[in-house]
This record gives structure tokens, C-alpha cells and sequence, in this order.
């Protein structure tokens, strides 16, 4: 299918496009971009293991027309290519399974216009996250996407993989911010999707290209609807006897045609985990301060008023966790968020008794479990609204009331404003995990509320067996939800761990699509998620392949991926 | 594949759909009428195509086929029979309805349950659900409700290889490309869309009416696009420069230059109550202020009630991002004067694209209709073009190759309603 690759005649090419500086074929730059940060792959590289694929090379565009250039040398070549943004993805999109170059958007980063009255901007697909609202705020407007991964993603890989910010309730998924995109198809064609392209007669080629992951072309720039900067951020926390009646309160809140900003709610264990982790009231009494600023609270609810430039989107750089004793629980208990948790962590429990009981996921699970329900401290929800004052402060007292109509006990404001303060730790406390020997990973599906339940239920119970479980529910929409379960377990031996791994997803995945859910929520398909894409989509993958047919015939696009042609076994 | 004959091929659609439900119209080229009752129909019907390689074309309300005169034997595909709301989801707030049902109607059955499709023009759902879905205009746009096919959940649909695919209902995913997208759009070259899964809505708990004059039209925008970005979310926008208002309002005498802005807001009360408000504020910090009340009741009773709006059609409908809505209007206004002409306008289907001008023009006191008037729309459609603005119903052709690519991919035998886009 794809040509063997001779070297100097790649590097030759390649140069006369991008010159020398641009172009890299040495060995740590092509396994420098083999990866992302898909746990599967740290298992294998904690053993010292080198990738299993490498790109031949390794290039960095500055243009559109150098990506455009690319693609059709490599179609010359007959060799694949795979767009590379902050590699931050956790679903291995980015392998190169069959080698080929990687292209490095991150040289496109550029924020080039705003127009405040359109609401639209241009932005370069390489841009880092971070560095895209800050100038925004800069400017007065936000978009209003902030996942854990800002700081090292990109605007492009949060278009190619459909990503979801944590104020999506609101702002929505990033589909729904995207007004129109400038792609490299596989044809080495650039084609745009906006104006006439989006408003006009025709299938709306933003929504085929949005999520296709680097497989129908590269999204090489966007334009994106912003929003004008909050001017007022009210955040609660609340505390539901159960997962089933905070569901219901969610939805009364979503179908009464409400739109908080976020909305999280929390399963017991999830719950009991983080109160684990409660701060101590001088702890909290900093992070309260850090978003308080000159004016208090004001008006019948506590407001959170904004700090300067970033409107308060953006906290400190968050700190990954220093290696300490403590081991793999402890660990958990801080991804469940807060920063105080280890010191009262179950002090007696050795490293070698958490390792064990992580081993065997169901005891662990039974015995949290029981732990939280003896703790009866219910579920804990985390509610945020944020936008223009008078509208934010009418729609706060409605969501309110709704949530304390359904059963729902307000916990003040504390809650909500540490989880703000928070919010971007749980991405950087993983890695502390895997150095205690345990893996740890999310699992993100999402379904109608009529199954929500159920779907809660079943991908818990096919879990369970294997791991530790917590999860909790957020990205909310009045149709349904999302819900983000975190699992870590211990399995000695990195091939042994694969195994165990490869087991919780293939069980996850099947008990979300045998309810009635989605297999990913927003973080993509990738190499991970491939092989379950035919029951996802089931025969409408036939119209996947037709557009993969009709924008990259000769299939050298980020090949292998999303289920589409070869899979992970078929690899070389 | 089959030779062709008439009575073979008669004789393999009543197999697929009964005999009562085909009639054969016209001689040499005939076209096959064909009335399915399911979607499993359909795919019969597209496997008898197919095999027999005759094109079929889709129809909706009142059987219009939307294919170009061809030189040989067609089927058309009425989905009449397929009319039905197969499920109400009343937790989820998901209806799923077959293609062939009327927009209205479903609306009908929903009020019923106080539910809605939600705040669209009348005008929008008088199509059937499959041609709502298949056809994609900008005007089919609601500034609280979104996009129409923004409530596409999940499509059913029929490809050219006779299978019945269903997107999967999922209320967000990142499994790829949304896939409905392709059905929804593409009129029936893709596939033929046999349901529809859609978001619907709870009837507002209250509903407020506006009406506010304004010192010119650019005021008049200025005063929405601020409240827009103030996040009010109307349920319906209008504005009339002072012609059109007068034209539309028996009595109504407005300087000439002003703009009659009427509005519609909905939701919870205290919300509802919040974003007319705004709406307001907006306005008098653009220098306008309160006007009769009736007016706006008129207008929505004219939307919503069925109380007739006045005659002709616009000649001329043009959309234009928010940035671009005054130049377009100005530049309307120009080129019909120097044309000789007078050009009246009201603004409308506002959302996050921008919204849609709709002109009509007059010479010498006398309205003009669109078919009297080709050479003055022409340039004025001319003017509207060069000041950024689309003219609606008009095609972006720039794509067609990766759409024709995608249609070779899962049609290789171009059965599929060709002739359409291109």
C-alpha cells in the first residue's frame, strides 16, 4: 500500500519545500512525535521501551501552502501523513503506524482577526490553547473552551478530534463554535467550508471535517465564534442523595432552558474521594482569595468576581505533583482534586496493601464503596454560571431554585470557587501514577437521559471487575449527558498491564454501545477507540469511507485510525 | 442487470411497494410514481433502481421532484406514506418522525404534549421533515433555537446500496465526522433520509412582544446586534425600514429614514421577562425607544396565527453575516434608484450567522413581482453580492468535486436524485 521510504530522497524533498531548519529526520525527533499521551503508550514506555513506530520524518509548516505542498509530495511518495498538534490526545491519533512524516502544526499560530460583530475569529490550527484565550481575553471576548489540557493542546486538535472545554454547557463542544475551517485534503487541495460553503445549498462540510482526526484532511485554520468576555462568574456547590436524582436535577435545569456554564455532579465514591481531600479552611480561604479580587460578594448569591487580563479562565500554571511516599491511592484521592488529601489519607496502608487491593479492582471497589456510604456524604455538585451581569444573575437564581426544587442542599459557595481554582490540576497528577507502577485513564460516554442511568450503571459494572472506578457527570445538555469515569488499577509486568487495560476498555465500550451510548464523548477515537467504531456507527461507516474516498482517495491520511481501513493488528 | 422494460420494472416496484401504489406517467421516458409505506419499502425500491439503473427522485410535500427533465425513465419517490412520529421521548426531549410527515403537522402533535420543534417561522415547517432536512437554506434558522438541522439527533436513511443506515442518537460525540450531516443537505444524493431524531422543547413559560422605533435601519441593527451580544435570545427579530413598515401596517406612517424593530421573547418568566428588557435598553441606547405595542402583536399573530401577511413575496432575499447587514440593505437601496426603482426591506431570521434581508421593490407607486422585474433583481442581487452578502437559494460551487466524489463512493451507479447540486 504505502512505497518504502529512502531516506536521503525524502530528505532532499522535503527540504526543498521547507528548507533545512524545518525538516527533521533524526531519530529522537521522529520518536519525540510517535506518541501522544495515550496511556497504553506510557505503560510500555515506563518499561524503557522505544515506539513501536516512528515517522520517517518530522516537518514544521508555516503556511497553508507548505501543508498543501506536503501532501502532495507524500502522495508523490506514496507515503502516509499524520498532522501532529500539542500531542496531548489520549487515543493514540497520532501514530504513525506506517510511518511517514509528521507534520507539526505548531508553527500556524496565529490568532489573525476578530470581528467583534460577527462574533467570528481566525485562528491558525497550531495555536496553543492557553495562548488563544489569553489573547482573546486581551481583546475583550473568550471562547469559551477550556479543557484540562489547554495549556498543551492545540485549536487544531481540538477541532480534529471534536473536543469538549469544561464550560461546554454554555459555550458548547468545539462543533459548535466552529463556523468554518481552511483544510489540506488528501488531494493536496486547499479547500474552505465557510461563508456560501457553510450558509448555502449542500451537506455543511464543517460538521464532516470537525472529529475526522487528521483522516479527511488537515485543518490547517479556522474561524471560530467567540464570545465577549464574562462580566460576571457565580459559582455553588450543591449535595444530591444519589446519582439518580442529581441526574434528574441536571435535566430539569437543562429542559427548563437553562445554561449554566458547568455542571458537574459527582458519584458517591468520586465524592467520598475528594471530601477525603477536603481543604483546610486556610487553604481554602487562598484559593477563595485568589478569585475574590477588590469587590465581594455582592447581591443575594455569592458572585465571584473576575480578576484582571484572562478574566479569571486561566489559574497559576498548575504544578505537577511531586514523587513522595504515599503511593497510588493517595494519588487518586488527589485526582479527585484537591491538594490537601494525602495528609489524611488512610495512613496505615502500605504502599504494598494499596498495590494489592488496586490488583483485585473489585475488592477495591467494594471496600471504597462501603467506605462512602458509610460516610453518607450523597453527591457532590458543582454548578458555575458565567456571561453578561443581569442575564447571569436571573439565571443563577433560576438554576438555583430549579436544583433546590429537585432535592439538591446548597453548600454555599466554597465548593464551586475550589473546584475553579482547581480545575486544570487533574490532567498533571497522573503521571505520579504510573511512577508508583499503577496506570490510571478516563473513559468518556455520553447518552439520552432516558438511559443515562443505565449506561451509568453498565459501564461501572464492566469496570468494576478490573479497576478502581469513580466517576462524574458534566457536559450537560437538555437532550443528555456526558459521563467521565476515571480508572486506575496495578497489574505487575508491562505486557500483563496492556492486557488488563486493553480488557477494561474493550468492556467499557461494549457496555456503553450495548445501552445505547456513545463510545467517546470528546476525546476522540484514535488508534483506541478504532476498533469499536463499527458498532458504533454500524453501517453508516459506509458514508464515513465514502467521504474518506472522496477527500483523501489514495488513503495516505493519518492512516490506520478511527476504524476506517487497517487496524492496529493489520500495522506492520 | 436487467435489460429495461417498462412492465418488468412496473412489475418489480409493485413487488417492492403493491400495485395500487405505482402509476406510470408519460410515454417513451415514463416516470414511475411510487408511494412507499416504510423504509423498508424503500429500500426495495432502490434495489429495483438499481438493478434496473434508473434514477430516483425524491419528493415531499405536493410530489415536486427536484430533478432537471431527463432523457430516460425515473422513479419519484413520494415519502407521503412515511408519516408518522415513530417515538416521543418525553424524558430525553427527543422526537423521532418519519420524512414524509408535514413540519407543522408534527408540530400539531406536539402541542398536544405542550412541546415544540421549536420558535422557526411557520414558513419553515411547511415543508415535510425529509425536505426541511435535505434542503438546506439559510433562513431555516430560529436566534433561540439555532440551525434547524442543529435538532438532528440522528437521521434514517436509505444509501444507494438498498440499506437502511441510522446515525447514532448521541446527544454530543467525537467519533468522527457527524455523519448525519451528510444526509442532511445533500437533497437526497447521498441517501434518501427515511426519519429523523430531533431535539424538541418545552413551550415557554411565558412569552413577551416588543415594539420599538428607531432612528434609522443601521440603529435599528446596531440596537439587535448589542442585544445580541448581551446573550438575549429572541425568538423572533424583525425590522422594517419605514417603507415596509407602512406597506405592512395598515395606517402606519413612519419618517422616512426610521425603522420599526418588533420582537419576541421567551422562556422562563423572570428570563423572558430579563431579555425583553435588554431588548429594550438596547434600543434606547441606540436612540429609539417604545412604540405601539399592537404592532408587534400583529406581527407575531401574522407568524403564529395564521393572520395573512400582505401580499407579494419579496423579490429579492439576501443573507449577510451581522457585520455585512447594513452595507447589503444600502447597497439594495442604491442600485434599485439608479434602476429606477424604489427598494423596501424588512430584516429578518436572525441567528448566529447574521439574518436575512428580504426586499421588495416598487416603481411609480406600483409593487413590482419578481417575475416582472428580472433585469432590476438581477442588479440588485448584483449589488448585494459585491457588499458580502448570498443570496438565498443560490449554490457554492467550490466543493462540488469532493461532493460528487463522496456521491461516486456511495453511488457508483449515479442512481440517487442526479442532477441535483451539481
Amino acid at each position: 500500500m504505502f512505497a518504502p521510504v529512502d531516506p536521503d530522497k525524502l530528505r532532499l524533498a522535503l527540504e526543498a519545500i521547507f528548507g533545512s531548519r524545518r525538516v527533521s529526520l533524526r531519530l529522537l525527533d521522529r520518536q519525540t512525535y510517535a506518541r501522544d499521551m495515550w496511556p497504553r503508550l506510557l505503560l510500555a514506555r515506563r518499561q524503557g521501551e522505544a515506539p513501536a513506530h516512528v515517522p520517517n520524518a518530522v516537518v514544521w509548516p508555516e503556511h497553508v501552502r507548505e501543508v498543501a505542498a506536503v501532501v502532495k509530495l507524500a502522495r508523490e511518495l506514496r507515503v502516509p501523513v499524520i498532522p501532529y498538534g500539542g500531542g496531548s490526545g489520549v487515543c493514540g491519533g497520532v501514530i504513525p503506524l506506517f510511518g511517514g512524516i509528521t507534520i507539526d502544526l505548531k508553527r500556524m499560530r496565529e490568532l489573525r482577526s476578530v470581528s467583534g460583530e460577527d462574533l467570528i475569529c481566525d485562528v491558525d490550527a497550531g495555536m496553543n490553547g492557553e495562548r488563544f484565550e489569553r489573547e482573546l481575553a486581551h481583546r475583550g471576548y473568550t471562547f469559551g473552551h477550556f479543557p484540562s489540557s489547554i495549556y498543551c493542546s492545540t485549536v487544531g486538535g481540538w477541532l480534529a478530534t471534536r473536543a469538549a472545554g469544561q464550560l461546554s454547557t454554555k459555550y458548547g463542544k468545539v462543533e459548535d463554535r466552529a463556523a468554518g475551517l481552511t483544510v489540506v485534503t488528501g488531494k493536496g487541495e486547499i479547500i474552505e467550508t465557510d461563508g456560501p460553503n457553510r450558509a448555502l445549498r449542500g451537506p455543511n462540510w464543517t460538521q464532516l471535517l470537525v472529529g475526522s482526526e487528521g483522516t479527511l484532511g488537515i485543518i490547517t485554520s479556522a474561524r471560530l465564534r467567540v464570545a465577549p468576555a464574562p462580566q460576571l462568574r457565580v459559582y455553588r456547590g450543591f449535595e444530591l442523595p444519589d446519582v439518580a436524582t442529581g441526574i434528574i436535577a441536571l435535566r430539569r435545569v437543562l429542559q427548563r432552558g437553562l445554561r449554566p456554564a458547568v455542571l458537574r455532579l459527582y458519584d458517591e465514591l468520586d465524592t467520598f474521594l475528594a471530601s477525603m481531600g477536603h481543604k483546610s479552611d486556610k487553604e481554602s480561604d487562598e484559593d477563595t482569595a485568589r478569585y475574590a479580587g477588590a469587590s465581594a460578594a455582592t447581591g443575594d448569591f455569592a458572585s465571584a468576581p473576575l480578576p484582571p487580563v484572562d478574566g479569571g479562565a486561566l489559574p497559576s500554571w498548575p504544578v505537577p505533583e511531586p514523587s513522595e511516599r504515599g503511593g497510588w491511592m493517595s494519588r487518586l484521592v488527589t485526582l479527585a482534586r484537591d491538594e490537601g488529601a494525602r495528609k489524611r489519607l488512610m495512613k496505615s496502608a502500605s504502599r504494598a496493601a494499596q498495590n494489592a487491593a488496586l490488583s483485585r479492582g473489585s475488592m477495591a471497589n467494594r471496600l471504597f464503596g462501603a467506605a462512602a456510604t458509610t460516610a453518607h456524604r450523597g453527591c457532590r455538585l458543582i454548578v458555575g454560571l458565567e456571561g453578561s451581569r443581569i442575564r447571569t444573575e436571573v439565571e443563577a437564581q433560576l438554576t438555583f431554585a430549579e436544583l433546590e426544587a429537585a432535592g439538591a442542599k446548597d453548600r454555599g459557595e466554597e465548593p464551586g470557587l475550589a473546584w475553579l481554582a482547581h480545575r486544570y490540576a487533574v490532567s498533571y497528577r497522573m503521571s505520579p501514577i504510573f511512577r508508583d507502577g499503577a496506570f490510571v485513564d478516563t473513559m468518556e460516554v455520553a447518552s439520552s437521559w432516558d438511559r443515562l442511568l443505565d449506561l451509568y450503571h453498565a459501564v461501572r459494572g464492566a469496570l468494576a471487575p478490573h479497576a478502581v472506578v469513580m466517576a462524574h457527570l458534566s457536559h450537560a445538555y437538555a437532550d443528555g449527558c456526558s459521563i467521565y469515569f476515571t480508572f486506575a488499577a496495578s497489574v505487575e509486568g508491562a505486557r500483563n498491564a496492556e492486557r488488563v487495560y486493553d480488557a477494561i476498555w474493550k468492556d467499557g465500550m461494549e457496555a456503553a454501545t450495548r445501552v445505547g451510548g456513545t463510545i467517546s464523548h470528546h476525546h476522540g477515537v484514535g488508534l483506541l477507540k478504532a476498533p469499536y467504531m463499527a458498532a458504533e456507527h454500524r453501517e453508516a461507516m459506509a458514508i464515513f469511507r465514502g467521504a474518506k474516498a472522496a477527500l483523501d482517495p489514495d488513503g495516505i491520511l493519518n492512516p490506520g485510525k478511527m476504524g476506517l481501513v487497517a487496524s492496529r493488528k493489520e500495522a506492520p | 442487470m436487467s435489460p429495461f422494460t417498462t412492465a418488468a420494472f412496473e412489475a418489480a416496484l409493485a413487488r417492492a411497494v403493491d400495485a395500487e401504489h405505482v402509476a406510470v406517467k408519460g410515454g417513451v421516458f415514463p416516470a414511475f410514481h411510487v408511494a412507499p409505506a416504510s423504509a423498508a419499502e424503500i429500500c426495495e425500491v432502490v434495489v429495483a433502481c438499481r438493478e434496473h439503473r434508473v434514477p430516483l427522485h425524491p419528493a415531499g410535500v405536493g410530489g415536486r421532484p427536484s430533478y432537471a427533465p431527463d432523457d430516460r425513465p425515473r422513479v419519484v419517490l413520494a415519502t407521503r406514506r412515511l408519516a408518522q412520529v415513530v417515538q416521543l421521548d418525553e424524558t430525553s426531549l427527543l422526537v423521532e418522525a418519519q420524512a414524509g410527515l408535514g413540519g407543522l403537522e408534527l408540530e400539531r402533535i406536539l402541542a398536544r404534549r405542550g412541546l415544540s420543534v421549536g420558535d422557526y417561522p411557520p414558513v419553515v415547517l411547511s415543508s415535510t421533515l425529509g425536505g426541511i432536512l435535505a434542503v438546506r437554506t439559510p433562513g431555516k434558522s430560529s436566534a433561540r433555537h439555532g440551525f434547524f438541522e442543529d435538532a438532528v439527533v440522528a437521521v434514517s436513511a436509505v444509501l444507494a446500496n438498498g440499506r437502511l443506515v441510522h446515525t447514532r442518537l448521541a446527544p454530543r460525540r467525537a467519533t468522527g465526522p457527524d455523519l448525519a450531516r451528510a444526509l442532511c443537505g445533500s437533497e437526497g444524493i447521498i441517501g434518501i433520509i427515511t426519519s429523523a431524531v430531533l431535539r424538541v422543547h418545552r413551550k415557554p413559560e411565558a412569552r413577551f412582544l416588543g415594539a420599538y422605533l428607531l432612528p434609522s435601519i443601521d440603529a435599528a441593527v446596531s440596537a439587535v446586534l448589542l442585544a445580541l451580544r448581551e446573550e438575549v435570545m429572541p425568538s423572533g427579530l424583525r425590522i422594517y425600514d419605514s417603507e415596509e413598515a407602512g406597506a405592512h401596517f395598515e395606517g402606519l406612517v413612519l419618517p422616512e429614514g426610521q425603522a420599526l424593530l418588533v420582537a419576541g421573547t421567551a422562556g422562563p418568566t423572570d428570563l423572558a421577562a430579563c431579555d425583553r428588557d435588554l431588548l429594550g435598553s438596547a434600543v434606547v441606547a441606540e436612540g429609539g425607544g417604545e412604540t405601539d405595542l399592537g404592532l408587534a402583536e400583529l406581527w407575531w399573530r401574522r407568524l403564529h396565527a395564521g393572520e395573512p401577511t400582505p401580499a407579494p413575496a419579496p423579490a429579492l432575499q439576501v443573507m449577510a453575516r451581522p457585520s455585512r447587514l447594513r452595507a447589503v440593505y444600502a447597497a439594495v437601496k442604491a442600485a434599485a434608484a439608479i434602476a429606477g426603482a424604489a427598494a423596501r426591506a424588512h430584516i429578518s431570521r436572525f441567528d448566529v450567522d447574521g439574518a436575512v434581508v428580504f426586499f421588495t421593490f416598487c416603481r411609480d407607486g406600483h409593487v413590482l413581482l419578481a417575475a416582472d422585474a428580472g433585469a432590476l433583481v438581477a442588479s440588485c442581487a448584483a449589488a448585494a453580492d459585491t457588499a458580502g452578502g448570498w443570496l438565498l437559494g443560490a449554490r457554492a460551487t467550490k466543493l462540488d468535486s469532493y461532493l460528487l466524489a463522496l456521491k461516486r463512493a456511495v453511488d457508483p451507479d449515479g442512481i440517487m436524485n442526479p442532477g441535483v447540486l451539481g
